[in-house]
């Protein structure tokens, strides 16, 4: 009898612990452990299709390296110093580290400079580093007018992309396979996690109990979640404004328009610290482009900003357009507004 | 991760560091003879022409000269290197004015030291220059000129060192005081080695691509020696655009660097012995790639 009951509560046990073996890692996840989990391993839980660019893990070294080749260009480490990826640009100049929207599916440039002016971050022409490991496609839309087929492969593949950045974007050279390893690994570290998306509670619920999802509900839930941040950020090349067009900062934000020029135009021209044009917080400098507000002239802010400038030999500096998704006309008409308010400091 | 987001903020705190300290006091690193406080950002090179003509006017100029035109009182050919955002250096080679030095070859060095910022209370900005010259040219066989230089090679060198203290007193007016010392090793019976310099120098900017500049240096002469030497007074015009800087200038001095404009200056404006000069200067990047 004791014999029995032995293997009755033996395999009672079994039981429960194969159950609880079968139900795995989701029923036992909290809320915070989920907000932890990367989205890639939410994605790949739920069926999803690896990236181009997958990568299981981060070395955090090799991630360490790929955080000073984007801030610096280049690695120093003692005696050795790798040579620079470009003499003009680093990335930083025009990519954030940080998020720039509170959302991460939003990219309206409205929010952008809200986001920008309340987390006091520069507002740049590219899109942010931050959650670049989870996007599918780059050089969207209107790049192919630039770059042609420069981007064919860079379309859509993470390293091909970052390739056509330090070689062409910024004037310099393809980056080394130790280099490129290196970047791709701080992408990797910096990665999106459920904390960084808005999901619903019944969202969180349904993840917690991945088991009980059909294949069909799983396929749903994961577009549910891919809708919750940006695979791909739009970039729509924007004609020069008409001068009919042109309210010349009438009605503009002067604020905001403060905020575009010393975090936009000084955060590059301020004592021509990445191009030769020498801007600075004065007078001068807004009688310049009030001077040439109705031109269609590189020294046109309605021009300059649509138009970006081109590299050229001698002059590998150049200005990268804003497109309409990263500054709205609205936003230079402020920029506008703050420059009259500067002209008449 | 933690370490990451960190180095992150920080950066971010950096790029917000960057609106306190006053920049343009000066379109460039020279004022019309002077350094100025600007310096080459780091990494870039500069290329520079100099050209000083004859006199404009008095016994050595006029019509017969186009004004000066015929002459050319100095030439200088320089590659200046910015070595850091507050270090430069550079190598000229000048035609030299030709009493006594021609031939000319000077090395310089200058780093700000102290940057006007408005945040952080200091009123001024400051530099050092220092330059060392050498003239490579013929040795005179008359042993009564200084240019005979007896054979030896210490007598061809001379040394200057500057302090440029400037400020902006507003988006328009900047100005700027230089002390300057210049010694040079070798010199004439009635000359002096040593020589103490004030130099003082008014910019005022029309607009963002153009402005004016003004600037004068009093020498602390031995009213016994250096009896035909005269002060230097100059009067510039400066274009800027992008990568470029157009200067032309009206001075009394006929030759570039210290070791000329404050030690060799004999020329008087009042009797028409002033000339015309520009310079030129392009910046430019060396892609290494």
């Amino acid at each position: 009898m004791n014999k029995i009951l032995f293997f009755c509560t033996i395999a009672f046990l079994i039981l429960l612990f194969s159950f609880s073996i079968e139900r795995g890692e989701w029923t036992s996840v909290n809320e915070n452990t989920l907000d932890e989990m990367s989205l890639d391993e939410v994605r790949m839980a739920l069926g999803g299709e690896k990236s181009e660019h997958y990568m299981a893990d981060y070395n955090p070294e090799k991630a360490r390296i790929g955080l000073e080749l984007i801030l610096n260009g280049k690695r120093k480490k003692g005696l050795f110093k790798s040579k620079a990826i470009s003499s003009y640009f680093v990335c930083t100049d025009c990519h954030n580290l940080n998020a720039e929207f509170s959302d991460a599916a939003d990219q309206n440039p409205v929010d952008r400079l809200d986001y920008a002016r309340k987390n006091k971050i520069p507002f740049l022409p590219g899109s942010t580093f931050w959650g670049i490991y989870n996007r599918k496609t780059f050089y969207n839309d209107d790049y192919v007018k630039k770059y042609g087929e420069l981007i064919d492969k860079a379309k859509n593949s993470l390293p091909a992309s970052i390739q056509v950045c330090a070689k062409y974007c910024s004037s310099g050279r393809n980056l080394k396979d130790w280099e490129l390893e290196a970047i791709m690994h701080y992408f990797k570290q910096t990665e999106l996690h459920l904390k960084d998306i808005r999901l619903t509670f019944d969202q969180k619920q349904s993840l917690a109990n991945l088991q009980k999802l059909s294949t069909e509900e799983k396929k749903e839930l994961l577009k549910e979640i891919e809708s919750k941040y940006t695979s791909g950020y739009s970039a729509h090349f924007m004609e020069t404004m008409p001068r009919d067009d042109r309210k010349y900062g009438a009605g503009g934000d002067a604020e905001k328009g403060k905020y575009i020029y010393d975090n936009s135009c000084l955060f590059c021209h301020l004592d021509g610290r990445v191009t030769y044009l020498k801007l600075d917080n004065d007078k001068l400098s807004a009688k310049l482009f009030l001077k040439n507000k109705t031109n269609y002239s590189d020294l046109s802010i309605y021009q300059i900003i649509r138009q970006g400038t081109y590299a050229m030999p001698g002059r590998n500096q150049y200005m990268p357009r804003f497109t309409k998704d990263k500054m709205s006309d609205q936003q230079i008409e402020d920029l506008m507004a703050y420059l009259n308010q500067l002209a008449e400091k | 991760m933690k370490n990451l987001g960190l180095i992150a903020v920080l950066f971010s705190i950096g790029q917000f560091g960057y609106a306190q300290d006053v920049t343009g006091t000066f379109n460039s690193t020279r004022i019309v003879n002077s350094h100025s406080t600007e310096m080459l950002g780091k990494k870039m090179w500069e290329y520079r022409i100099e050209h000083r003509f004859g006199d404009v006017a008095g016994s050595n100029g006029g019509a017969q000269t186009a004004f000066g035109f015929d002459n050319a009182a100095d030439i200088r050919m320089a590659m200046e290197y910015g070595i850091s955002d507050k270090i430069m250096a550079g190598l000229g080679r000048s035609k030299g004015i030709g009493r006594p030095y021609t031939s000319l070859v000077d090395g310089f060095i200058a780093a700000r030291i102290l940057t006007q910022n408005k945040e952080n209370g200091m009123p001024i900005s400051a530099a050092l220059v220092g330059t060392m010259y050498y003239t490579y040219m013929k040795q005179i066989s008359d042993p009564q000129s200084v240019a005979n230089f007896e054979g030896k090679f210490s007598r061809r060198i001379a040394y200057s060192s500057q302090l440029v203290l400037s400020r902006k007193f507003s988006d328009r007016i900047s100005f700027a005081l230089m002390p300057t010392y210049v010694h040079r090793n070798y010199v004439a019976q009635d000359d002096l080695n040593d020589l103490v310099s004030l130099g003082a120098a008014l910019n005022v900017k029309i607009n963002k691509s153009m402005g004016v500049i003004l600037e004068y240096f009093y020498n602390f002469e031995n009213e016994n020696f250096r009896t035909t030497a005269t002060n230097s007074i100059g009067l510039g015009f400066e274009f800027v655009t992008n990568g470029h800087n157009f200067h032309i200038n009206f001075t009394n001095a006929r030759g570039f660097g210290e070791l000329q404009y404050v030690a060799l200056t004999q020329e008087d404006w009042l009797k028409g012995q002033f000339r015309l000069g520009f310079s030129i200067s392009r910046n430019f990047k060396i892609k290494k790639s």
